[in-house]
């Protein structure tokens, strides 16, 4: 991307000038971010509360929420739930306090209004609200509720830019992934309710047994919590995700949203343990995440892509370990999103402050930053370390507890271990060298501290934690306990000994300091995956899969709403069919009756004699008003006979609507042109196309038909059930009134009527919007 | 003669409604009835004087969007009050069986206040569409007999 085109100047300008100005914008002529600022300090406020309620024990609170399904709305914070909240809202604070100064630069570099704030502040808010459910809910449809609600935020987070076609087309792909899945937690939920008869985790713990029922569910709880964690093979959506700002890159791709998914793992682990299908097939996709998430990290130029990459394979660490299960594997995994959190969220604020400093988001245009730049330098360094699992990082008792975990089952997954943790030392070493190392290709320009400053707090904490591991290794126990559904000890700590997890970590900086050495070979490797990916991928099946859905849809609605015409007999001719249908299959004998004629009956006769004459009139008249006309007459005439037959306020409003109508028809009409009624593709004349004009006559006498047998069939056989009528008649009187109608409709099923003058506004604010872009005056 | 009619019969409309409400709870008619006849004669004005002259004569229409909206925040408020006393939802006070206090034949209830809520938003919703309809920026038709420049206020 050009630099200049970047500031929103004109590329004339000298570069010194280019600077001052630049300095300016960062320094002073950026508005203050409000809403970001209030949004930060939201979730500050939530972090505060959610480390006061762990440290004083946690907690629970259960309302009843819909109790005639069983569900609650139960939250509780255990370790688990403590753990990802801490986490969640902890990021949050550094990247919303990152993000108040990245967003304004990113609007003023595209020259788009500071309005457009509010575009993504609340999204960001309410994601972080989202998460904190996310992580506190103990029923499954509750829970099931807050992924999808991450889902969504993440939509319009990620389809920030939306002008961009890419962008849009990454935030869709990330959602329809993301919530196609989540509809498998759903499924799970159903399938163990139906089981066990409970929504709530803890208890479905107890009652659940091995056998098909657990095992389906486990699978599906695991289907949805991969494609969240972005696992293969629904990884795909991640790197496209990359399309968002920096901030949402930082927050939902490292910390939150990708996180969700593991933690639905650890929060249902007991259940996934009841089949070791499950943990089989965990293992067996947490280690291809790996695998292709390193290989293909190494490959990657653009720098969002290396930590995206890099991101499926970390998760990949976690899945692996609720894989293996027990005490050891669960807290290693908890402590593990931990550190991670803490190393990606800082590696992608970096790569944001980068390319906010440089205009460039490559690393092949990019190097050399370090001397221009020490403290992005050091404090990148630092959680790159700490990724890659290096001493006096927290990232090494990470790796440790996961070395641990892996030793214990078995020499496969030993051997495996040190390939993976070697993987990651190569790609983010790489990474790291390339940026901040060699030759200058792109002069930084000054940018905002808040840019810098939250990458240096999080390298700080990354070697605080690696001298005193105390905080995480406590919430990892409680997490872990939660996970294992038994205690777990977490004991990170340096032990200058031969042991396996030091020996694995040894063979795993060797085999790291191998891929840096030595880029060309694995380079090629990474290539190759990632060509084969693209040919073979799933991002293949998705794009075909949609084109495919795009097809049929296009299609139908092709065939169907053609013209005005071709739409009702669309609605008219499967009804009419269906009806015959259901006459055919169904004995008719003595189903139709003719009853006998009397008393008011006289009166209701000549009306409908009239509603009959004014129904031809309008089928065959060729003047628009005798239309119009002979159709109010239909509707007046209708309206008599509700009135003769008792029913007065169906009457009353029956007359009201008719003259409405026949007001906007006429109003309608004056505004067309007084010639003969135009032809063309929506309004086909009845002499353009006889064929057409037989098909037309074929469609409305089956739709006819079949109307007329049904209210004949259900007249000849009124039911002989209780009616709800007889109750609301009963119950008028208590309710002060003699109108059972207006009783009905403000009382007694007050919140249909609620909901139907909700839509009544919807469709006035439709009308504005489609006739005055939304003016509703 | 359809002019003078317009104008005269937009007030008495009022009354109608205010019946049809007051009477709804025994008699025929409710809010959703009130709120047609009083767009009818707001709309028999809009077919007499034309957009522009019709907004010219009743000037408060362009109050509608306010109407609906503050319609349907009464009929919610109506609706959902009793969750804070805990009952659910479209319980009314005074309940079932107590004793209501009358004004002639209006009894003073909560269904009342959401039966104005639909009144008000039927009223609000539909004359936003006679407004939109009837097109009053590009109106061709206006009579001649009205000063042009005082649509400006509509």
């Amino acid at each position: 991307m050009d630099e200049h085109r970047l500031l929103g100047e004109p590329a004339d300008q000298s570069r010194a000038e280019d600077q001052g100005r630049s300095e300016d914008q960062g320094r002073s002529a950026l508005p203050v971010d409000r809403p970001g600022w209030a949004a930060c300090a939201i979730v500050a406020v939530g972090f505060a509360l959610c480390l006061w309620a762990y440290r004083r024990g946690g907690g629970s609170v259960s309302w009843p929420w819909a109790p005639t399904l069983d569900l609650r709305l139960s939250f509780s914070l255990d370790g688990l739930g403590a753990l990802y909240a801490l986490l969640a809202t902890g990021i949050g604070v550094l990247v919303f306090a990152y993000g108040t100064q990245y967003l304004s630069l990113h609007l003023a570099h595209e020259n788009r209004p500071a309005r457009e704030r509010w575009r993504f502040w609340p999204w960001m808010a309410l994601f972080a609200g989202a998460m904190v459910g996310v992580a506190t809910a103990q029923d499954l449809v509750l829970l099931f509720v807050f992924f999808d609600l991450t889902a969504v935020c993440s939509y319009f987070l990620i389809g920030f830019d939306r002008s961009e076609t890419l962008t849009r087309r990454a935030a869709l792909m990330a959602l329809l992934v993301t919530v196609v899945s989540a509809v498998a937690l759903l499924i799970a939920a159903v399938l163990l309710y139906v089981r066990y008869g409970t929504f709530e985790i803890p208890q479905l713990i107890d009652r659940a047994q091995s056998g098909t029922t657990t095992t389906v569910a486990g699978a599906l709880l695991a289907v949805a919590a991969l494609a969240k964690s972005a696992q293969i093979p629904l990884h795909f959506w991640l790197p496209k995700a990359m399309a968002a700002p920096t901030p949402v890159s930082a927050y939902l791709h490292s910390a939150a949203m990708v996180a969700a998914g593991v933690l639905v793992l650890g929060r249902v682990h007991p259940l996934l343990a009841r089949s070791d299908a499950v943990l089989t097939g965990l293992q067996v996709v947490g280690l291809a995440s790996i695998v292709v998430g390193g290989l293909l990290a190494l490959g990657q130029d653009v720098l969002k892509q290396v930590l995206a990459y890099s991101t499926i394979s970390q998760y990949g660490y976690v899945v692996v370990l609720y894989g293996i299960g027990g005490t050891t594997a669960a807290g290693a995994a908890a402590f593990y999103v931990l550190a991670h959190g803490v190393a990606k969220s800082a590696l992608f604020m970096t790569a944001g402050a980068v390319t906010m400093a440089t205009g460039e988001d490559r690393l092949s245009r990019l190097g050399g930053l370090a001397p221009r730049r020490p403290l992005l330098a050091i404090s990148a360094g630092l959680a790159a370390a700490n990724l890659a699992g290096l001493p006096l990082t927290v990232g090494f008792f990470k790796d440790e507890l996961f070395f641990e975990a892996m030793h214990g089952a078995g020499p496969w997954m030993t051997g495996l271990a040190v390939v993976a943790a070697g993987l990651t030392l190569g790609y983010i070493g790489r990474f790291w060298i390339l940026l901040f190392l060699g030759r200058c290709r792109t002069e930084p320009r000054p940018t905002p501290a808040l840019l810098t400053a939250p990458v240096v707090v999080l390298g700080v904490i990354s070697v605080v934690l690696g001298l005193v591991p105390g905080p995480f290794s406590r919430l990892a126990e409680d997490a872990g306990t939660v996970t294992a559904a038994a205690p777990v000890t977490v004991l990170p700590g340096y032990h200058a000994t031969a042991s396996a997890p030091n020996l694995m970590a040894l063979g795993a900086w060797t085999l790291g300091a191998l891929v840096l050495l030595l880029p060309g070979a694995l380079g090629r490797v990474s290539t190759l995956v990632a060509r084969a990916g693209d040919r073979l991928g799933p991002l293949r099946l998705y794009t075909r899969t949609l084109r495919g859905l795009f097809g049929i849809s296009g299609a139908l609605h092709d065939r169907e709403v053609r013209n005005l015409r071709t739409s009702v007999a669309a609605v008219l001719v499967p009804a009419g069919v269906l009806t015959g249908w259901a006459f055919v299959v169904t004995p008719t004998v003595g189903a139709l009756s003719v009853g006998t004629v009397r008393g008011i009956d006289w009166l209701v006769l000549p009306l409908l004699g009239l509603v009959t004459v004014a129904t031809v009139v309008a089928a065959v008249s060729r003047a628009r008003l005798g239309m119009v006309l002979a159709l109010s007459v239909v509707g007046f005439a209708l309206s008599g006979i509700y009135a003769l037959v008792g029913a007065p306020d169906i009457a009353l409003v029956s007359v009201l609507v008719e003259t409405t109508i026949t007001l906007v028809f006429l109003a309608a009409l004056a505004g067309l042109p007084r010639d003969a009624p135009p032809t063309g593709r929506f309004l086909p004349g009845p002499e353009a196309a006889p064929h057409r004009q037989g098909r037309q006559v074929l469609a409305g006498g089956i739709a006819g038909l079949a109307a007329f047998t049904g209210v004949w069939g259900f007249l000849s056989a009124p039911t002989r059930a209780e009616s709800i009528a007889t109750e609301f008649i009963r119950l008028t009187p208590g309710a002060h009134g003699r109108d059972v109608v207006t009783v009905i409709i403000t009382d007694f099923r007050g919140l249909d009527t609620l909901a139907e003058i909700t839509v009544l506004l919807i469709a006035g604010v439709g009308v504005a919007t489609l006739l005055r872009k939304g003016k509703l005056w | 003669m359809l002019r003078e009619v317009a104008r005269l019969v937009w007030g008495p409309s009022l009354v109608v409604a205010a019946d049809l409400i007051v009477k709804g709870y025994n008699e025929v008619g409710d809010g959703f009835a009130a709120g047609v006849v009083v767009v009818l004669a707001t709309a028999l004005t809009y077919v007499a004087l034309g957009a522009s002259g019709a907004e010219r004569a009743l000037p408060f229409l362009r109050h509608a969007p306010k109407l609906a909206v503050g319609g349907l925040l009464l009929a919610l408020v109506a609706g959902f009050f009793p969750l804070l006393l805990g009952e659910p939802p479209f319980s009314h006070r005074p309940g079932p069986g107590a004793h209501v206090a009358t004004v002639g034949s209006l009894e003073l209830f909560t269904p009342v206040l959401f039966d104005v809520g639909v009144f008000l938003l039927v009223v609000g919703v539909l004359t936003v569409m006679l407004h939109h309809l009837a097109d009053p920026d590009s109106e061709a038709g206006t009579p001649l007999d009205e000063p042009h420049d005082a649509g400006e206020r509509a």
